[in-house]
């Protein structure tokens, strides 16, 4: 989100912005506000209100930038600024708890899991769905912008506002995370995760 | 049989960098410009088994992750609705 040009673009040339380059995106963005949220009138809140501030601020917007990263930065923002205070959901870990936990940048990419690959491919949609819906809402969104909309890391860094270092070791947790929570479900399907492929 | 070779004989079976491995395939994985990445990929799927098994893991769950979260249904007055408020802001 630039803010070095501010251009006034014309009544014309806004709706050609927002109709060719925003609306492209509205799926995209309901299926990461419903993740956020988990709520479908929240999720719609929360994307017509990410829409109504792009409308706003669309002279902050390059025409021909990235608008799907603009907006999904807007989204993100307004999940924490407005939604989360309000949020009917029962807490959950907060990330600063965890990356208190943690207490470093540096991840040990060293671990290893026994879950197998036959075992994930034989997965049905609702246990993957489960085992992301689980995380908490910081490793959550790392694991949605990059696996599900395949934002590079220095995208994700600019919406995040983290450094690209913290975008990947927050992914590389998250990813184990869920790794964790899919052994639970190879398990209960009966797949013997001690065994090497 | 050297112990460090998979019983193929093939791969190894510890890596010595495992923790700088994981880190460089996970990022070819998602698709960041690594120099060299499709060499590096290749060499280490081909000579270490714990790469191998990691990056085809994360590979597996990368894919189920995209063909199974990503089709949330928008909303059909979704759309109409934002039509309709910026309308009103215009």
């Amino acid at each position: 989100m630039s803010e070095v040009q501010r251009k006034k673009y014309s009544d014309k040339e806004k709706n050609h912005i927002f109709d060719q380059e925003f609306m492209p995106h509205i799926d995209s963005m309901y299926n990461f506000a419903y993740r956020l949220t988990f709520d479908e009138d929240d999720a719609k809140d929360l994307v017509q209100d990410t829409y109504l501030k792009a409308y706003r601020f669309i002279n902050s917007f390059e025409k021909g930038t990235n608008a799907k990263a603009w907006l999904f930065r807007i989204l993100k923002n307004s999940f924490i600024n407005d939604y989360r205070k309000k949020s009917k959901q029962p807490a959950k870990i907060d990330y600063q708890e965890v990356e208190t936990y943690y207490n470093s940048d540096d991840v040990d990419y060293s671990s290893t899991t026994d879950l197998r690959v036959d075992a994930v491919k034989d997965m049905l949609g609702d246990e993957i769905s489960n085992a992301l819906n689980s995380l908490a809402v910081d490793f959550r969104t790392v694991i949605i912008l990059c696996d599900l909309e395949g934002f590079t890391y220095e995208e994700m860094a600019k919406i995040l506002d983290i450094p690209i270092g913290t975008v990947r070791s927050r992914l590389h947790r998250a990813r184990n995370l869920l790794k964790d929570k899919l052994r639970s479900y190879a398990q209960t399907m009966g797949y013997d995760t001690d065994e090497e492929e | 049989m050297d112990k460090n070779l998979s019983s193929e004989g093939e791969r190894k079976t510890n890596c010595a960098e495992q923790s700088k491995c994981f880190q460089l395939l996970e990022s070819i994985l998602d698709g960041e410009n690594i120099p060299d990445g499709d060499k590096i990929l290749k060499e280490k799927l081909e000579k270490c088994q714990p790469c191998y098994k990691h990056f085809h893991l994360e590979m597996a769950i990368k894919e189920l992750l995209k063909t199974k979260c990503c089709h949330q249904i928008t909303p059909r007055d979704l759309l109409d609705n934002i039509r309709k408020k910026v309308q009103e802001i215009k």
